[in-house]
């Protein structure tokens, strides 16, 4: 029998036929969508034994405390300790993988540039650290640093002096305080949450002011002037005038936290209005009092003071090395800049990632991150008791990266020592406040722990927790603040609407895990988006979701805008901080 | 008519090469190192799966146990059987430990977290892992050549298999909630 070439074509098409109804081209399908999870390229977690290890978070200032789960060396998954921890935190170890992330930088040219151009500096120039993260051990070896340099300068964010006890308070009046979104410690807001009443006064319907008892919706800018008003000092009808509330509304406010024994006023920061409120209040020494900071040895104590940047002399500054590898507050960069000599300033930035101040600077050093960097978290707002927690490595740093304390320590020729351990001796010395570790949940009096033993556990995670200052001076952080200047700062009176800033849902970069919350959802404002009233976007001529230009005086942007009737009239809400603060208006592109 | 005979014989060579030749190209397969016995260790020696599949003390799971646990009880030879000269004499002895071949291993990219089901949620080994503890000999392992999976986890006679589809069918059964993180990394 002879085969014909359709034969052959009849047996393929029966041999196609067949091998649907066989297992081997489904198998075939899923085998390679299998392989292709591990084909080259896919990272492969190590496999080892499982080890817990607990540290602090770095991330912000509340310092929670942390359980990672590690196989061998490698933090596979973060939580908390009884207790909670944000989505940032849980996300934490991903950051040394961020596709930001530096790993190289030209590390012994720019100490060559720094060298040379502190050499260089006239009787006039200044060589300054920015800090923006103050209060921690690295910013006690920059101020010593700067002490130490004939032209040293050490610049940090305004610090409150005052600390709030939330859990003692029974009414709280937050002048756009993002109190349970991001302030303070979470865990202690929301453990005191259900103890006060909360009025928001906040211009726009922020998560807070949503989730507060009652929300007064005032113009934007006129926190101050409501501090004020309700302290006397300004007129129930000129307070009236400038936040926009009504007298009834005022007079209401006043008389809840007047007659209430323990009232509490917060904002943002703290500022001298609200500090002065409170003293006036009676709530010094109840729910509001001095701030304090773990000890550190007494030769520590020669230090460069701190210094804002607005006190800082303009064109002054030769050589700025910027801090900013811990998250920390921003500060804009035309402020900055101003203070900056005219001819051939060098700034160097240390930073963990490609965004922030570097693209500003000659040189970006590339430091460690959290989870690598050994670091104090200082004591947050909220915590009336001193307290100290080391952020302990849970990882190696890549081989590339600087520590940013120990650059400027050798630039003013400090000695290279373990300045961390040093503060925990002078702690442990001291003999005060109690060690607490998450772990086991203990607590012990530190005089009853041996030094190396109290190193270790704050390695370990531990925390160490002082004693809160006694209230002797009622009028501590208290400046009077002129009803005058509060005037001033007002905004102006024109047609362009205020930008506010949102608040961050992060002091810093975050996981690449939580882009799908700007780009597949409007849950958070996006860095490129900006949120209107729909009035307000109707009289711009701008419809949902249309790209336009922000003018303001600190610069444009383009921007997508949104329309949302939770945003005040005349305001617009912005996610990038660099972009508030001032009046500006939104063009069509 | 020969053409359709033609077609037929086509259809029937496929189906044969699919069915019976596919699973031998598709899988390699190897004895276990040691021909162990589950159900003599439940019997006899009235072992419990705990007793060897322990939990660690942070509450991880031991898996399959190393050879300081056997030789906790099989540093000489306790019966008489070729099986456990063997293993003593390849492993004991010269302090080896047996490359034993899991049936159950999961993608690098999820975690299952032994004490949850078992302690929390009262799962019985059995759900996941059939008759296996209650086995006299150990089954061959299979290894998918391209995925490089085990064959069990798509589960076989009597026994579930351990798929995400597995798992999420059995969350779905059970009225549990379930979320991405809970299971990946």
């Amino acid at each position: 029998m002879k085969t014909t070439r359709r034969d052959i074509f009849k047996f393929a098409g029966g041999s196609a036929l067949g091998v649907l109804f066989t297992p081997a081209p489904w198998r075939l399908i899923t085998d390679t969508a299998l392989w292709s999870e591990n084909w080259p390229g896919i990272p492969r977690p190590a496999r080892g034994e499982i080890r817990a290890k607990f540290t602090n978070c770095s991330l912000c200032t509340a310092g929670c405390a942390v359980r990672a789960r590690c196989v061998g060396d490698q933090p596979v998954s973060l939580a908390g300790v009884r207790g909670g921890l944000c989505p940032f935190g849980v996300t934490g170890h991903h950051l040394p993988y961020h596709p930001a992330r530096l790993r190289q930088g030209p590390v012994s040219e720019a100490t060559a540039a720094v060298a040379e151009a502190i050499a260089k500096c006239g009787p006039d120039e200044r060589v300054a650290v920015l800090d923006l993260r103050p209060g921690r051990t690295a910013s006690w070896t920059a101020r010593r640093a700067m002490a130490a340099l004939k032209s040293g300068l050490y610049i940090a964010p305004a610090q409150s002096p005052v600390a709030v006890d939330l859990s003692k308070a029974k009414t709280v009046l937050s002048l756009g305080a993002p109190l349970v979104e991001r302030w303070g410690t979470p865990a202690n807001v929301f453990a005191a949450r259900d103890g006060f009443r909360l009025i928001q006064a906040e211009p726009v319907e922020s998560r807070t002011a949503a989730l507060a008892d009652l929300w007064l919706p005032i113009r934007p800018g006129s926190e101050e002037a409501l501090a004020l008003g309700l302290a006397g000092q300004l007129s129930t009808a000129e307070t009236a005038q400038i936040t926009g509330l009504t007298e009834l509304q005022l007079a209401s406010v006043g008389q809840t936290i007047a007659s209430c024994r323990l009232s509490l006023v917060i904002d943002k920061n703290m500022s001298p209005a609200v500090v002065s409120l409170n003293v006036k209040l009676g709530n010094w020494g109840r729910t509001i009092g001095p701030r304090a900071e773990a000890p550190v040895p007494r030769e520590w104590e020669k230090a460069a003071p701190v210094t804002e940047l607005a006190a800082v002399p303009d064109r002054s500054v030769r050589v700025l090395l910027i801090d900013e590898s811990a998250p920390g507050e921003y500060l804009p960069w035309d402020a900055i800049e101003k203070k900056l000599a005219p001819e051939n300033p060098l700034v160097v930035v240390f930073a963990w990632s490609a965004n922030g101040y570097g693209r500003h600077a000659k040189y970006v050093l590339p430091t460690p991150v959290y989870p690598e960097a050994l670091d104090d978290i200082p004591s947050a707002i909220d915590s009336p008791a001193p307290c100290f927690r080391i952020a302990a490595p849970l990882v190696a740093a890549p081989a590339g990266v600087v520590n940013p304390s120990e650059f400027i320590a050798s630039l003013a020729g400090l000695p290279p020592s373990d300045t961390l351990r040093e503060r925990a001796a002078a702690i442990h010395q001291a003999g005060l406040g109690t060690l607490v570790t998450y772990a086991d949940a203990k607590s012990v009096p530190v005089k009853d722990v041996k030094p190396d033993d109290f190193w270790k556990a704050l390695n370990a995670g531990g925390c160490w927790v002082g004693q809160a200052l006694p209230p002797a001076n009622p009028q501590a952080g208290a400046a009077t603040v002129r009803a005058a200047t509060v005037r001033e700062r007002l905004p102006r009176a024109t047609d362009d609407l205020v930008v506010i800033a949102t608040t961050p849902p992060a002091a810093s970069l975050i996981s690449p895990l939580f882009t799908k919350l700007y780009q597949e959802s409007d849950l958070l404002l996006a860095p490129n988006c900006v949120a209107l009233h729909p009035l307000d976007a109707a009289r711009c001529g701008i419809a949902f979701g249309t790209h336009a230009i922000l003018e303001t005086p600190n610069g444009k942007w383009s921007v997508r805008v949104l329309t949302d009737s939770s945003v005040r009239p005349g305001v617009i809400l912005a996610a990038r901080p660099e972009m508030a603060g001032a009046q500006g208006k939104v063009v069509r592109a | 008519m020969r053409g359709k005979i033609v077609f037929l014989a086509g259809l029937v060579a496929a189906l044969g090469a699919g069915w019976a030749g596919f699973p031998y190209a598709i899988y390699t397969s190897r004895l276990e190192p040691v021909d162990f016995s589950h159900k003599i260790h439940a019997d006899k020696a009235g072992a419990k799966c705990e007793d060897c599949h322990a939990f660690r003390d942070d509450g991880t799971f031991a898996g399959i146990p190393t050879l300081d646990k056997c030789a906790g009880c099989h540093a000489a030879a306790m019966g008489s059987t070729a099986a456990e000269k063997s293993f003593i004499d390849l492993y004991v002895t010269p302090q080896r430990e047996p490359p034993w071949a899991s049936y159950a291993r999961q993608p690098e990219n999820v975690f299952f977290s032994h004490i949850t089901h078992v302690k929390l949620g009262n799962v019985k080994c059995e759900s996941c892992h059939g008759a296996l503890g209650a086995s006299d000999k150990l089954p061959r392992y299979q290894q998918d050549r391209i995925s490089g999976y085990s064959r069990d986890i798509w589960g076989t006679a009597g026994r579930p298999g351990m798929t995400m589809n597995d798992c999420i069918a059995c969350h779905s059964h059970q009225a549990r909630q379930d979320s991405c993180l809970d299971c990946h990394k």
